[in-house]
C-alpha cells in the first residue's frame, strides 16, 4: 500500500514539475502535460489526422507479416541448426557474429533494395524478430534431456513422435519466450524503419508531426503508438501463459 | 595403478590419452572453420556470378568484386564517418555504464527503493526508445549531443537491469558473515558486492556496447549530419548500392571485432578470477 503510495506520488510529482518547467521554458518543444489530454482526443476523434485508421491498418499489416515471416524461418532456421549437429556447429557461430552487429546497420540496404513502401519494413522487422526465435529453438533444443530422447527411441518412437511427445513440451518454455521476444523486436523494427523513412503507417505521422512541429500531436500518435506496442506485447503474454500451462 | 583395457585399447602404444583427445578436438574445431570459410567462399562465388550474369540487379545487388572496388573509393571517407560513430558512441557507453552500475547498485541493494521503482523500469526499458528519438533531436538539435544522449538511453537499461537483478542476488550468507565480522556498509559493497557481480557487470557491458553503437547510427541516420549512420543513409538515398555494401560491411566487420574483444576481456578475466 505505502509502495503503491510512493509511486503515486513519484508520478505526480514528474507530472506538475514537467508542467512548471516547460511552461516556464519553451511550452512548443517541452509539451506540457496539460496540452496532451485534448490533442489526445482530436487525434482519436479523427480531427487532427484523418486517415489515422488507415495508417494504423499499415503498420499492423506490416508487422503481422513480418511476424509470420520471422516465426517461420526462425523456427525453420533453429531446428535445422540445433538437429544436425554439423550444421549446427558451422553455422550457428556465424550466426551469434551477426547478431553482435547492431541490426539497423542493414536498414538503408533494406531500403535501397525494398524501397520507401512496406517491404522494407517488413524486412527490417523480420530481421529483427528472426534472431531472438533461431536462438531460442537452438537454447530449447540444448534443454531437452538426452535421457527422455533415449527412452522415448528404445520404446519404439518415431522421430515423428518424439519431436511431438517430448522434444516440444520440454523446450516449449523457452520456445514461447523467445516467440514472444521476437514479436516485441518485430514490432520496434517495423516501426524504427517507419521512423527513419516511409510514406504510410504511424511511424510516418509521428514523422511528419515532428517535421511541422506539432509536438502535442506527436506525443499524442506516440501514445497511440504505446498503445500498440502493449497491445501486442499483452496478447503475446496471453498465448505465452496458454501454452507454458499446457506443457506443464 | 594399471590401465584399464578400455582407455588405450586400440589408440597406438603409449600415446598419452589427453594429447589425442586435444588433436581430435583441434582437427574438428579446424573442420568447422574450414567449413566455415568454404560456405562463405561458396555464398560469395555464388553472388559474384549472379550478379555478373545478370540475374540481379547490379543496381540493388552489386558484386563483391564492384563492393571491394568501392571500398578502395570511399575507403578514407568511410573510415573517418567510423572514427565520428565510434567517438560518439564510446561517450555514450562510458556515461551509461557509469550511470547503469550505479544505478543498479543502488536498485539492487535497496529493497524499497527496488519496490517502488521497478515498475517504472521495466516499463521505460520496454518502451520502443524510438518513439522519443523526434524529441531528443528537437531539442537538442542536430549535433553530437542527440546522438550521446539516445545511445546512453538506449545502453543504459540493459544494464541497469542486469546489474540490479545480480546485486541483488547476492548470496546472503555472504553479507551476514560479513556484517557479523563488523564490516562497515563502504567495506561490504567494496569487497563482498563488487567482485560477486562483475560477471553481471561484464555481460552487461558486452550487450551495452552492441545498443550503444546501435542508438548513435539510428540517430546518425535520422537526423545526422556527420558520421556512419548519416553516411549510410545518404548511400542509400543516392541509390549508391556498392558504396552502400562496403560501408554496411565496415561497420558490421567493427562491430563484430568489438564485441569479440570484450568476450577475450571476459574470457581472461573469468580465468584469472578462477
Amino acid at each position: 500500500m505505502r509502495v503503491l503510495a510512493a509511486r503515486v506520488v513519484i508520478v505526480v510529482a514528474l507530472l506538475v514539475v514537467w508542467e512548471l518547467a516547460a511552461r516556464a521554458w519553451n511550452p512548443l518543444l517541452a509539451v506540457p502535460p496539460s496540452v496532451v489530454p485534448p490533442a489526445l482526443i482530436d487525434l482519436l476523434m479523427l480531427r487532427s489526422y484523418p486517415d489515422l485508421p488507415r495508417h494504423l491498418l499499415v503498420t499492423v499489416r506490416e508487422i503481422a507479416v513480418a511476424y509470420v515471416l520471422a516465426v517461420a524461418a526462425g523456427l525453420g532456421c533453429g531446428f535445422a541448426l540445433g538437429l544436425y549437429r554439423t550444421l549446427g556447429r558451422v553455422y550457428a557461430p556465424i550466426l551469434a557474429a551477426l547478431y553482435a552487429v547492431p541490426a539497423v546497420v542493414w536498414y538503408p540496404s533494406l531500403m535501397l533494395f525494398f524501397g520507401l513502401d512496406s517491404a522494407s519494413k517488413i524486412a527490417f522487422g523480420f530481421l529483427l524478430g528472426f534472431f531472438p526465435i533461431t536462438l531460442a529453438v537452438l537454447a530449447g533444443i540444448r534443454q531437452v534431456s538426452g535421457g527422455l530422447l533415449t527412452v522415448a527411441r528404445a520404446f519404439g518412437a518415431g522421430p515423428v513422435t518424439t519431436f511431438r511427445l517430448v522434444m516440444v513440451p520440454s523446450m516449449l518454455f523457452t520456445l514461447v519466450g523467445g516467440l514472444r521476444a521476437g514479436l516485441a523486436l518485430t514490432v520496434i523494427g517495423v516501426i524504427v524503419g517507419e521512423v527513419l523513412g516511409s510514406k504510410a503507417g504511424v511511424g510516418a505521422l509521428i514523422n511528419h508531426a515532428y517535421g511541422l512541429l506539432r509536438t502535442t500531436d506527436y506525443v499524442a500518435l506516440v501514445l497511440v503508438t504505446l498503445a500498440l506496442v502493449v497491445t501486442s506485447d499483452a496478447l503475446a503474454s496471453v498465448v505465452e501463459r496458454r501454452a507454458r500451462r499446457w506443457a506443464e | 595403478m594399471p590401465s584399464p583395457a578400455w582407455s588405450s585399447a586400440g589408440r597406438g602404444g603409449g600415446r598419452n590419452d589427453g594429447a589425442a583427445r586435444a588433436q581430435r578436438r583441434l582437427v574438428k574445431r579446424a573442420r568447422i572453420v574450414g567449413l566455415q570459410l568454404v560456405s562463405i567462399l561458396v555464398a560469395l562465388v555464388a553472388w559474384e556470378v549472379a550478379a555478373r550474369g545478370g540475374w540481379v540487379d547490379p543496381l540493388f545487388v552489386p558484386a563483391p568484386s564492384a563492393v571491394v572496388a568501392a571500398f578502395g573509393r570511399i575507403g578514407a571517407a568511410a573510415l573517418r564517418a567510423l572514427g565520428d560513430t565510434l567517438v560518439k558512441a564510446g561517450i555514450a557507453y562510458g556515461i551509461a555504464v557509469v550511470l547503469g552500475v550505479g544505478a543498479g547498485l543502488a536498485l539492487g541493494s535497496a529493497r524499497r527503493l527496488r519496490d517502488v521503482l521497478n515498475p517504472f523500469v521495466i516499463g521505460v526499458y520496454g518502451i520502443p526508445k524510438i518513439l522519443v528519438l523526434p524529441w531528443i533531436v528537437l531539442l537538442l538539435g542536430f549535433g553530437a549531443a542527440p546522438a550521446i544522449v539516445y545511445g546512453t538511453i538506449q545502453a543504459f537499461f540493459p544494464i541497469l537491469l542486469i546489474v540490479m537483478g545480480s546485486v541483488r542476488d547476492v548470496d546472503a550468507t555472504l553479507l551476514t558473515v560479513a556484517r557479523s565480522y563488523g564490516a562497515r556498509p563502504w567495506q561490504l559493497y567494496w569487497k563482498v558486492i563488487l567482485p560477486a557481480i562483475v560477471p553481471a557487470v561484464l555481460a552487461g557491458m558486452r550487450l551495452g556496447i552492441v545498443f550503444c553503437l546501435l542508438g548513435v547510427l539510428i540517430v546518425e541516420m535520422f537526423a545526422g549530419v556527420r558520421g556512419m549512420g548519416y553516411v549510410m543513409g545518404s548511400l542509400a538515398n543516392g541509390f549508391r548500392a556498392a558504396e552502400l555494401f562496403a560501408v554496411t560491411g565496415l561497420v558490421s566487420a567493427a562491430s563484430i571485432a568489438i564485441v569479440l574483444t570484450l568476450d577475450v576481456l571476459n574470457d581472461r578475466l573469468a580465468h584469472w578470477r578462477g
